[in-house]
């Protein structure tokens, strides 16, 4: 167990990093002539950055169970309905001093829903060939017939 | 099982990568977009009865993708927000790596608006409230539409319009004498007036008394004041108000313009 938490911890410190820290950096730059947005889009790094790192740290803790790929899935999931929501249903309105941009990210929307329902399918292969195969493996061998 | 979860395993990374670079290719792209608005080099004009300021201003496009249905629409209302122009410029197609000059027409047609408006516009300067919506399409993929207000000085062709004492008529003939109207106003406009102003006298009975027609040339941003020669019906009474009709083709045509003699 204490192996699997040291994993947990360490991917977990990488994920952040990776996510939170490197990003925050480019959003505190953009703050200086845009704070609306580096604001906006500050709480959502860390919405985005909470789910992934829950997720990354209890999959870990549950590898090798049927709940790894259950999180999977709920996390392909939450994943889909997050996107949908920062985007703002793919049409972005920022404003900054006096100046207002609508932006049609569909496009992006679409591309990150794919990116989703693909990760959602192969967690749901990966249940079922993990539960297949433990099915498989409690079944008696059969011995050779004399 | 193993090799449609491989599949998909490859699938998203394939994804992932292509939308990463699409994303950075993207942001990068519009950090080399420049619009340049000339505004020192704008020109004002009158064609047929429109006032057209031009507003020249460049597009560079040092990206990688193509800029496309590039749409510029201007609006100007008055504070009360009565609308006076609506103009529209577009650039169909603003290829990657190229520069695009063209100019946006704003247009206003003062003998399209009501006659409140003309008016207000005619007679007082005024500060026109200015959208400016800019939509393009880039890469083809993503529609953006960006907006922005400012102000505008509106100065009025006929500011401080002002009509002076009319000094005691001399004898002219049996039926008319003869006097002089003062008149005087302000070009504050952009545009310079040439045309007539034709003056109709009303006494107290609401009889017209005496007319009279003044060409009229008034330069852009100054001051004109002239006397016009005016003949009154002998025995007019006491004179109310006199009635002002501008012609300035094509430009504007309006009136009366009541203004009371005292």
């Amino acid at each position: 167990m204490l192996p699997r938490i040291a994993k947990a911890v360490v991917k977990g410190v990488l994920w952040f990093v990776f996510l939170y820290v490197v990003p925050m950096f480019i959003i505190s730059g953009l703050s200086e002539f845009a704070p609306e947005i580096a604001s906006t889009y500050g709480k959502l790094l860390n919405v985005f950055v909470a789910i992934i790192l829950f997720f990354v740290v209890a999959s870990e803790l549950t590898a090798g169970t049927i709940f790894q790929h259950a999180l999977n899935i709920g996390k392909a999931i939450i994943l889909m309905i997050f996107i949908v929501l920062a985007l703002e249903g793919g049409i972005v309105a920022l404003d900054f001093q006096r100046v207002h941009l609508v932006a049609d990210l569909r496009i992006f929307l679409a591309m990150f829903l794919a990116i989703d329902f693909l990760g959602l399918a192969k967690s749901v292969l990966q249940a079922v060939n993990f539960l297949s195969e433990k099915t498989e493996s409690q079944l008696p061998t059969p011995s050779p017939k004399e | 099982m193993k090799q449609a979860i491989r599949a998909f395993g490859i699938a998203i990374y394939v994804l992932w990568i292509v939308v990463m670079v699409f994303t950075v290719t993207l942001v990068y792209s519009a950090t080399q977009l420049g619009v340049d608005l000339d505004t020192e080099n704008s020109q004002t004009s009158t064609s047929g009865g429109t006032v057209i300021m031009s507003v020249p201003f460049s597009v560079t496009n040092k990206g990688f993708y193509d800029i496309s249905n590039l749409n510029i629409t201007t609006t100007l209302e008055e504070t009360n927000g009565a609308l006076v122009s609506n103009s529209s410029t577009v650039v169909p197609l603003i290829s990657s790596g190229n520069k695009v000059d063209a100019t946006h027409k704003i247009s206003i047609t003062l003998n399209e608006l009501t006659s409140a408006s003309l008016s207000r516009l005619l007679f007082n300067d005024t500060e026109f409230a200015v959208d400016l919506i800019l939509g393009l399409s880039y890469a083809r993929v993503v529609p953006l539409k960006i907006s922005t207000n400012s102000t505008m000085q509106w100065g009025a062709p006929l500011h401080n319009l002002a009509i002076g004492d009319i000094p005691t008529p001399q004898y002219h003939n049996s039926s008319h004498v003869e006097t002089v109207l003062p008149l005087s106003f302000e070009n504050h406009s952009f545009f310079n007036l040439n045309g007539n102003i034709r003056i109709e006298i009303i006494n107290t009975s609401n009889q017209k008394v005496g007319s009279s027609t003044i060409q009229i040339s008034a330069p852009s941003q100054n001051d004109y004041s002239t006397q016009l020669p005016l003949y009154l019906l002998v025995g007019s009474g006491s004179l109310k108000e006199a009635r002002l009709y501008f012609d300035f083709p094509p430009i504007f045509s309006y009136g009366p313009k009541v203004m009371p003699i005292e």
